[in-house]
């Protein structure tokens, strides 16, 4: 079986967090490819940083010390594992915090159409 | 409102966003976080996703060479932005290979950096240029800056020297000697051209050996624009030393501080730089760290 990293997008969590639904919109504003690129990083870094920022605080000390080297060694199956191991329904906490963030961004870009 | 008026207020918006959470993430977990950047080797972070959180919003020092600049969270914070723009600007024109790059590939990039920077990036100068632009960057030493310099009196600080004192100085003068013919005479100006200098491989320059005195001269603390393309940090240095050797596999040096501010280091971790003239005749750029418009 293919790994989880292989199979899926760059992030461990691609598989469960689209953002394909926020770049449509990023493509739909009358801007440069450059510009649109910028933006699109923009908001795949801060859903990043979020979520990372989720799931360290659900973690003890030591916890979070494991959970960063697992990710430096960039094996979603390890991640998942351990996440699945240390923290209850981390898949939903993870998709909840992304999907509020989404939402603001997605009212961001409508503000900014108009 | 046009669409460019609607693009910077939604950047801005979400350059804030993504300052905000960056300042959160360090301000709750800057234990651990000091602790990965202390524990994993630099290209291991660089290849991951976590080296993306960590090399671009770190507030620790302690990941960059022996050297660091002690740049604050909110400096770094500041910096992403920009230098994120210079990364996806480049992306694409840069081989993958560390190789001299085509006429046509310097061209597009001299043009980008004209354009990002606000002033001429250009690989040649009246007709003179290096034998590339695009090489391996090594760490070099404190040049001595006026007759008796030694590394307690180099620095203008004692920051500076926490800083940097442990690069040592090189054993012998630069290219072109000394920077000032005493501490008395020593200026502002020698200090900047020594704190963000480079050796580059000024002798392999087409047309040297029939043209010495004159390329010499022309190389003389001529300005360069240095970027490393992998985090987007971009510095403007002098020319102040010739070298390395072809032998070393290294196609040039940087300064301590030079080297810090770009993060590369040397031995194993060695990276590749764009380094580019800059045509300032009227010499108004400054030396030091570069930000694009």
């Amino acid at each position: 079986m293919k790994p989880i990293r292989q199979a899926q997008g760059k992030h461990f969590y691609s598989h469960i967090i689209e953002l394909e639904s926020l770049f449509v919109h990023i493509e739909d504003l009358e801007i440069s490819d450059g510009e649109k690129n910028h933006l699109r990083l923009l908001a795949d870094s801060t859903i990043h940083h979020t979520i990372i920022d989720a799931i360290l605080s659900e973690l003890n000390t030591e916890d979070k010390k494991n959970f960063l080297h697992i990710l430096s060694c960039e094996d979603h199956n390890d991640i998942w594992r351990f996440l699945n191991t240390k923290v209850d329904s981390i898949e939903e906490k993870i998709k909840k915090v992304a999907q509020d963030l989404k939402k603001e961004l997605h009212e961001d870009i409508k503000t900014a159409k108009k | 409102m046009s669409s460019h008026s609607h693009y910077h207020r939604l950047k801005n918006k979400w350059i804030d966003r993504h300052r905000n959470v960056k300042n959160i993430i360090w301000e709750k977990h800057q234990d651990a976080l000091n602790w990965a950047i202390n524990s994993f080797p630099a290209k291991q972070l660089v290849a991951g996703s976590l080296g993306g959180m960590l090399l671009l919003s770190a507030t620790s020092i302690t990941m960059l060479p022996k050297s660091p600049l002690l740049l604050t969270k909110e400096q770094h914070a500041q910096d992403l932005d920009t230098d994120t723009k210079l990364m996806l600007d480049l992306k694409g024109k840069i081989p993958s290979d560390v190789r001299p790059l085509s006429l046509d590939e310097e061209e597009s990039i001299a043009e980008i950096l004209t354009k990002d920077f606000g002033f001429r990036v250009t690989s040649s100068v009246h007709g003179k240029k290096l034998n590339r632009s695009y090489g391996l960057i090594g760490y070099e030493q404190h040049l001595v800056l006026f007759p008796g310099d030694t590394i307690y009196s180099h620095f203008e600080n004692d920051g500076e020297f926490q800083k940097f004192s442990s690069a040592g100085m090189a054993p012998g003068l630069s290219a072109w000697r000394y920077f000032a013919f005493s501490k008395h005479a020593l200026t502002q100006k020698d200090i900047l051209r020594e704190k963000y200098y480079i050796a580059v491989q000024t002798f392999l320059a087409p047309g040297f050996d029939e043209h010495v005195a004159e390329f010499r001269n022309f190389f003389k603390y001529r300005k360069m624009l240095v970027i490393n393309p992998e985090n987007g940090k971009a510095i403007v240095c002098d020319i102040a030393d010739a070298g390395p050797s072809p032998w070393t596999g290294k196609h040039l040096g940087g300064s301590p501080e030079v080297m810090s501010y770009l993060h590369r280091v040397d031995g194993a971790g060695v990276g590749p730089v764009l380094y580019f003239f800059i045509d300032d005749p009227e010499d108004v750029v400054s030396l030091g760290p570069a930000t694009i418009r």
